[in-house]
């Protein structure tokens, strides 16, 4: 486990990531991916989480690389513009803004980071063939979903494409389902960033807390969902997470984290990569805090390892950054 | 709030396996009288304790069985979802149009399929359930009225998870092969299994259960699967069933 101090973010995220039961019984790698990076804009500050869901289907067979490029572009285009996006103080123009500018950055650069994977690693001989019998570009080979959120100030801004789960947990215990719903997601297909339209399914929703304080927000692949014994899970989830999270603070749920993922991707749930983000709010006089220790945000792996913080070398832009991910150390994570 | 033992406490209502709903639509009509339906029985059965055992060796699933006997009309004889592991096989038997009838049944699958569609429409699956399968097993062509083939099998295209299912027939009998088993099947890549004895419908009815669980699994090739489980040459059983091929 390790911990971080990024300043002047009034949030945590606690994060873990399990390969599932299927996947290890077929020798496949974990195909989810997750991180987080702090932005610091002239003194305010932002936080981006990225959680990615490589596809497991055998088309999509470099998706273990999609969904880490996936969550590595995204930190690094919000990054990029985060001064424009913390400079707009309204709804409808941070959701313009979003679609407008932010996804489809996103999608170029990862498009552009897929190519670059198939530069220094060419497909073989049998991988471009299979790609030619079903007509597929070289992004199909990485496909994953991602969802992301950017919290400043008052704001929260979520960007999702593909399946996963966005869940609002507001500081009575109640739940907010803030992203559209998609009809397209049927449990047996997903929205993709290979897709050629990928820009037109990202779903995108903006909280201003100002109107709606939240307590915090889970973020998670679909391993996580389709191991939920009650079909509509998510008001039960945010209700006992507000709760344990009040009762015995974050640290205590940081340790619980990983063992919760590993009940979800185990053989009696829903046996898939399961990856969960917890971004908890700082609210003045609350004690869910406590036990925590200083830190303003922690980020905790399933065995403790995380890279280190990572400065921005350009150091003028008037902005500063520290990266958090999983370490390399071990499979489970990637 | 749950609290497995040994396990520590864990937000919301505790994990389970995705369900994956299982619906077996069978002729009872008369024509399935006498030998056929004992045939139909034994061989059900035996299906199912594979698929149970499959339930166990594999990591995803927890098979949820239905089944819908029919004839001039549908009834259901597993009316609620229930674990293949807990379910107890009680024979089915002719239906026949009249309660205390002693009239044989015709084989109008129009209703049957309404009466599945109903089971699998809006909100009476989990979102988190896998696609459903629906095997159709009959010894004859449909005997429905002008129309109602059409109209009940539309009406179960019309649901998502009608849609999405996997659809397989057993056809009994030189009778039953039909392009309207092809046209409920729905796929050009899974062909309608034959069986015209006793020990066929065992062997196809075990093929369905492999066809099922494997072609149900995440990131399945339902093409290549359908070709190597069901497909001509493909080597069924007995003795196809293998936990090899299946996890």
């Amino acid at each position: 486990m390790s911990t971080r101090t990024l300043e002047a973010l009034p949030w945590r995220v606690l994060w873990a990531s399990v390969r599932g039961a299927s996947h290890e019984a077929t020798d496949t790698p974990n195909q989810d991916a997750v991180k987080s990076r702090a932005i610091d804009v002239f003194g305010r500050g932002a936080l981006v989480v990225a959680v990615a869901d490589g596809h497991g289907h055998w088309r999509h067979f470099r998706s273990r690389s999609g969904s880490r490029l996936a969550v590595d572009v995204a930190c690094q285009s919000i990054d990029s513009f985060s001064q424009d996006l913390m400079a707009i103080d309204r709804v409808d123009e941070l959701e313009a803004f979003a679609e407008r500018v932010l996804i489809p950055n996103i999608i170029q650069a990862w498009k552009a980071a897929v190519a670059s994977d198939v530069e220094s690693t060419p497909f073989t001989r049998d991988e471009e063939e299979l790609q030619t019998n079903f007509h597929d570009g070289p992004e199909s080979a990485y496909g994953s979903t991602l969802l992301v959120s950017v919290s400043w100030g008052r704001w929260v801004l979520l960007l999702q494409i593909g399946d996963g789960d966005i869940v609002g947990l507001l500081p009575g215990g109640e739940v907010l389902l803030p992203m559209p719903v998609d009809p397209t997601l049927d449990g047996h297909h997903t929205t993709s960033l290979c897709q050629s339209d990928a820009a037109k399914v990202f779903r995108v929703s903006v909280i201003d807390q100002a109107v709606k304080t939240l307590f915090g927000i889970l973020m998670a692949t679909d391993g996580y969902g389709n191991a939920q014994a009650i079909d509509e899970w998510e008001p039960a989830v945010a209700s006992d997470l507000v709760a344990l999270i009040r009762d015995h603070g974050t640290a205590w749920v940081a340790n619980q984290l990983p063992d919760w993922l590993a009940q979800c991707a185990s053989s009696e749930g829903s046996g898939d990569d399961t990856t969960a983000a917890l971004l908890v709010a700082e609210m003045e006089g609350d004690a869910k805090w406590r036990n925590a220790n200083a830190e303003t945000v922690k980020i905790v792996t399933p065995d403790g390892t995380s890279s280190s913080p990572e400065k921005d070398p350009s150091g003028t832009s008037g902005h500063r950054r520290q990266d958090g991910h999983p370490g390399e150390k071990r499979s489970v994570i990637q | 709030m749950t609290m497995p033992a040994s396990r520590t406490l864990m937000p919301g209502g505790g994990v389970a396996r995705r369900p994956l709903h299982f619906i077996v639509v069978a002729d009872c009509s008369g024509s399935m009288l006498g030998q056929r339906m004992q045939s139909l029985n034994l061989a059900v059965a035996e299906m199912l304790s594979h698929l149970a055992a499959w339930e166990r060796d594999q990591l995803q699933a927890q098979v949820m069985v239905r089944v819908l006997a029919f004839a001039t009309r549908p009834v259901w004889h597993v009316p609620e979802p229930v674990g293949v592991s807990e379910l107890h096989w009680k024979p089915l038997q002719a239906i026949h149009p009249k309660a205390g009838s002693s009239e044989v049944g015709q084989t109008n699958m129009g209703p049957a399929f309404r009466e599945v569609a109903a089971a699998l429409g809006p909100d009476r699956l989990e979102s988190r359930a896998l696609r459903p399968a629906i095997l159709l097993v009959t010894d004859g062509k449909p005997t429905d009225r002008a129309g109602e083939f059409e109209a009940g099998l539309a009406s179960l295209m019309s649901f998502p998870a009608g849609r999405s299912s996997l659809r397989l027939a057993i056809a009994i009998g030189d009778n039953a092969r039909s392009e309207y088993l092809d046209r409920f099947i729905g796929d050009p890549s899974i062909p309608v299994l034959l069986a015209d004895n006793s020990d066929e419908v065992a062997e196809r009815l075990v093929a369905v259960s492999i066809a099922v669980s494997r072609m149900s699994e995440e990131g399945a090739d339902r093409e290549a699967l359908a070709k190597q489980i069901l497909g001509p040459g493909s080597g069924q059983p007995p003795g196809a069933f293998d936990r090899e091929t299946i996890v």
